[in-house]
C-alpha cells in the first residue's frame, strides 16, 4: 500500500482543528496542523503536505484566501489540492469575495467547502484531486 | 348730485366772479372753498384734496399756470380748469398739457360753468375709481410676488432635490439642490429636461407621464450615483393633478440616503460578524459531540472528558457572548434605567479584585492598589460602573504576563475622578490600538490564542464611559504592557 497522503490542517480555532484532525485521521490519512496562517506557511514550507485544509476567517476575514493564493504560488503548493473551509456561506451575509473570475484566479483555491465538513464528501473530493494527478 | 357734495376751490383775484361762482356752485349742491390770488390758491389746493379746481390765470402775485402745477403735483385726480379772460391758444394747449381738464373762457354764463363742472366731476369720479382699482392690481400683485418669492426661498431652502416636470417634459420648478442630484450643471426653466436625466430617473417620470391613470400614488427608487456607496439617492415621484383632476406633471422629490446606506450596511456587517461568533462555538461543541457519537472513532474516557470539558468551555463563552450582545443591545435601545446614586469607585475597584482573587493568584500576579485612600465618589448606576471596571480589570489579569503586575490608582484630575489601570501585559501593535473599540475586535496573536474573550467587553466599556461623558485613554507597548485611564465626571 502508498504510504499515507500528509494533509495540512489550518484553522485558528483549536477545537475545530482537533475535531478534523481526527475525523481525517480515521479516514486512514495523516494530518498535520497549524493553528494560524503564518503558522500554517511555516508547517507548510517544512513538511510539503501532500493537500491543504485552509479556514477562511482566522486573523483577518480574507486570512484563508490570502494564505491559500501564497500557497499556490509556490513550486510545491501548485502542485497540490487546497481548499477553503468556510461558514461565511450566503446565508450569513458574508459575500466572501471570490465572485469574480479575477478573484478566483487570484486565490486560485481548488474547492471551497461548507463548514460543518461532511467528511465522506470531502474524502472523495480529495481523492478525486489525487486520482487526477496518478492519470 | 349724490349725497356726497362735490368739493370745489375757485382761485380767482376778481372778488365779484369768486362770490358769484360761489354762490351759484353752492347753490347746485357743491361744497366751495375760495382763494383771492396764487398763493392762497396753492395753500388751500395742497392742503386739501378738490375734487376740482377752477384756476384764474393771470393773478397779480402767482400765475394760474404755477397754481395748477402745484395742485396737479400734489393731487393728480384734482380736475382743474384754468378761465381766463385773456384766451388764447397757446395757454390753452400748456395749461391742458399741465392737466387741466379744460379752459373755460371769460365771461362764462352759468350753464356754461355748470356743464363744464359736471363733466369734470364725472372723470374725477371715473379717475378715482381707475385709482382704486389700479392700487388693489398693484397690491394683488405684490401679493402674488410675494407668494411666489416665499414659496420660492422655500423650496431654494430644501436639501432634498425638487423638481417638477410638466407633461412635455419640461422642467418646470426646481431648486439648486437638484442640481446635484441629477448630475447637471444647470436647468433652465421651461427647459426639455427628458432626455438629460438617467434612465432609471426618466422611467421613473415615465410612470406618470406614458399613462392615463389618476391613481394618486408615487413610486420610489433608490440609486447609486457615485460608486462604492459614495452617493447614494432615493428619488420619490409623485403626480401632480390640475383642479379637473388631468395630470398637470410630476414632482421628484431627491434624497441623499448616502448616511442611511451606510449604517445599513455597518449593521449587516454586525450581524454577519455576529452570527459568525456565535457559529463558531456551536460547530465546536457540535464537532465534538459527533465524535463522541461516531461509534468508528476510538476515544479513550480521558480523550471524552477533555472534550466535554472543552464543549463546556465553548459554550460558557458563547454564553458570555449572547450576555455581552444583549447588554449592547439594551445600551443602544437605551432601555437601561440608570439608576444614579453616590458610589465610590475605591469600594467598587476593592470589590471587583476580590471577585477576581482566585485569577490573580493562580496568575501569580502582584496587584497594587491603595484601599485606604480617598473614597473618590461620583453620581453613577453601580452596576454600569462595576461592569466597565470588571472588563477592564479582567483583560489586565487576561492578556498579563505570569508573574507580572496590575497596578491602580485613582486621582481627581479637574472635574473628572480618573482611575488608571497599569498591566505588564502583552501590550498592543499600534494597529490594533484602533480597531481596540469595534465590536468583536480581538487582537489575534502568539500570545492571546489561548485568551478566551468575546470581543465584546471594550466595546461595552467605550459605550458606558461615552453614556457618562466621560472620556478613555489608552497607552500601550507591544511586549510591555497597557495602560488604560477612564475619565468619569463627578
Amino acid at each position: 500500500m502508498n504510504p499515507k497522503k500528509k494533509i495540512l490542517l489550518v484553522d485558528d480555532d483549536i477545537d475545530l482543528l482537533e475535531q478534523n484532525k481526527i475525523l481525517i485521521e480515521s479516514m486512514g490519512y495523516e494530518v498535520i496542523t497549524a493553528n494560524s496562517s503564518k503558522e500554517g506557511w511555516e508547517v507548510f514550507k517544512k513538511s510539503k503536505p501532500d493537500a491543504c485544509v485552509i479556514d477562511l476567517i482566522m486573523e483577518e476575514y480574507d486570512s484563508g484566501f490570502v494564505l491559500c493564493h501564497r500557497i499556490k504560488k509556490d513550486e510545491h503548493g501548485n502542485d497540490i489540492p487546497v481548499f477553503i473551509l468556510t461558514s461565511a456561506t450566503y446565508e450569513t451575509g458574508f459575500k466572501f469575495g471570490a465572485s469574480t473570475l479575477e478573484e478566483q484566479e487570484w486565490i486560485a483555491a481548488d474547492e471551497i467547502i461548507n463548514k460543518p465538513v461532511v467528511i465522506d464528501e470531502f474524502v472523495q473530493k480529495l481523492e478525486n484531486y489525487f486520482e487526477m494527478k496518478r492519470s | 348730485m349724490n349725497n356726497i357734495k362735490p368739493k370745489v376751490l375757485v382761485v380767482d383775484d376778481e372778488k365779484g366772479l369768486r362770490i358769484g361762482v360761489q354762490r351759484l356752485l353752492e347753490m347746485e349742491g357743491y361744497e366751495v372753498d375760495v382763494a383771492e390770488n396764487g398763493t392762497d390758491g396753492i395753500k388751500l389746493g395742497t392742503g386739501n384734496e378738490y375734487d376740482l379746481a377752477i384756476i384764474d390765470l393771470k393773478m397779480p402775485d402767482i400765475d394760474g399756470i404755477d397754481v395748477l402745477k402745484s395742485i396737479k403735483q400734489k393731487f393728480p385726480n384734482t380736475v382743474c380748469f384754468i378761465a381766463t379772460a385773456f384766451a388764447s391758444y397757446d395757454t390753452a394747449i400748456e395749461a391742458t398739457k399741465l392737466g387741466a381738464q379744460s379752459y373755460i373762457p371769460k365771461p362764462f354764463t352759468p350753464e356754461e360753468l355748470l356743464s363744464e363742472l359736471k363733466s369734470g366731476y364725472q372723470k374725477r369720479l371715473l379717475s378715482l375709481e381707475e385709482a382704486k382699482w389700479l392700487r388693489e392690481r398693484e397690491e394683488r400683485l405684490l401679493e402674488v410676488a410675494f407668494e411666489k418669492t416665499r414659496l420660492n426661498t422655500i423650496i431654494n431652502s430644501i436639501t432634498d432635490g425638487v423638481l417638477v416636470v410638466n407633461k412635455e417634459g419640461l422642467a418646470v420648478l426646481f431648486n439648486p439642490a437638484v442640481f446635484r442630484f441629477l448630475e447637471l450643471s444647470d436647468v433652465k426653466v421651461e427647459e426639455y429636461i427628458l432626455d438629460k436625466l438617467r434612465p432609471e430617473i426618466l422611467e421613473l417620470i415615465n410612470k406618470f407621464l406614458l399613462s392615463d391613470s389618476k391613481e394618486k400614488r408615487s413610486y420610489t427608487i433608490q440609486l447609486e450615483l457615485k460608486p462604492n456607496r459614495e452617493f447614494f439617492i432615493e428619488a420619490t415621484a409623485s403626480p401632480v393633478f390640475h383642479p379637473e383632476d388631468n395630470l398637470a406633471g410630476v414632482v421628484i422629490v431627491f434624497k441623499d440616503i448616502t448616511e442611511l446606506k451606510r449604517i445599513e450596511l455597518i449593521k449587516s456587517q454586525f450581524v454577519s460578524m455576529v452570527s459568525h461568533e456565535l457559529k463558531a462555538p456551536i460547530a465546536a461543541v457540535y464537532g465534538f459531540l459527533k465524535l463522541m457519537s461516531d461509534d468508528k472513532i476510538p476515544l479513550s474516557d480521558e480523550q471524552k472528558k477533555e472534550y466535554l470539558n472543552r464543549s463546556m468551555i465553548r459554550l460558557d463563552g458563547l454564553l458570555k457572548m449572547v450576555n455581552d450582545l444583549l447588554d449592547i443591545s439594551r445600551m443602544e435601545l437605551k432601555t437601561v434605567k440608570k439608576e444614579i446614586r453616590k458610589i465610590c469607585l475605591t469600594e467598587i475597584i476593592k470589590n471587583i479584585l476580590e471577585l477576581f482573587h482566585f485569577e490573580v493568584q493562580k496568575a501569580n500576579i502582584q496587584v497594587n492598589f491603595n484601599y485606604q485612600t480617598e473614597r473618590f465618589c461620583i453620581d453613577a448606576d453601580s452596576d454600569e460602573i462595576s461592569r466597565l471596571f470588571t472588563n477592564l480589570i479582567s483583560n489586565a489579569i487576561k492578556y498579563n504576563r505570569p508573574s507580572g503586575s496590575i497596578t491602580i490608582q485613582i486621582n481627581q484630575i479637574g472635574k473628572f475622578v480618573v482611575t488608571e489601570i497599569k498591566d505588564t501585559g502583552i501590550g498592543m501593535k499600534e494597529e490594533e490600538k484602533k480597531k481596540l473599540f469595534s465590536e468583536f475586535f480581538r487582537a489575534k496573536n502568539e500570545f492571546t490564542k489561548n485568551v478566551s474573550g468575546t470581543g465584546l467587553g471594550l466595546s461595552i466599556v467605550k459605550r458606558i464611559v461615552d453614556s457618562y461623558s466621560g472620556k478613555i485613554e489608552v497607552e500601550s507597548e507591544f511586549g510591555v504592557g497597557t495602560t488604560f485611564r477612564i475619565y468619569l465626571p463627578n
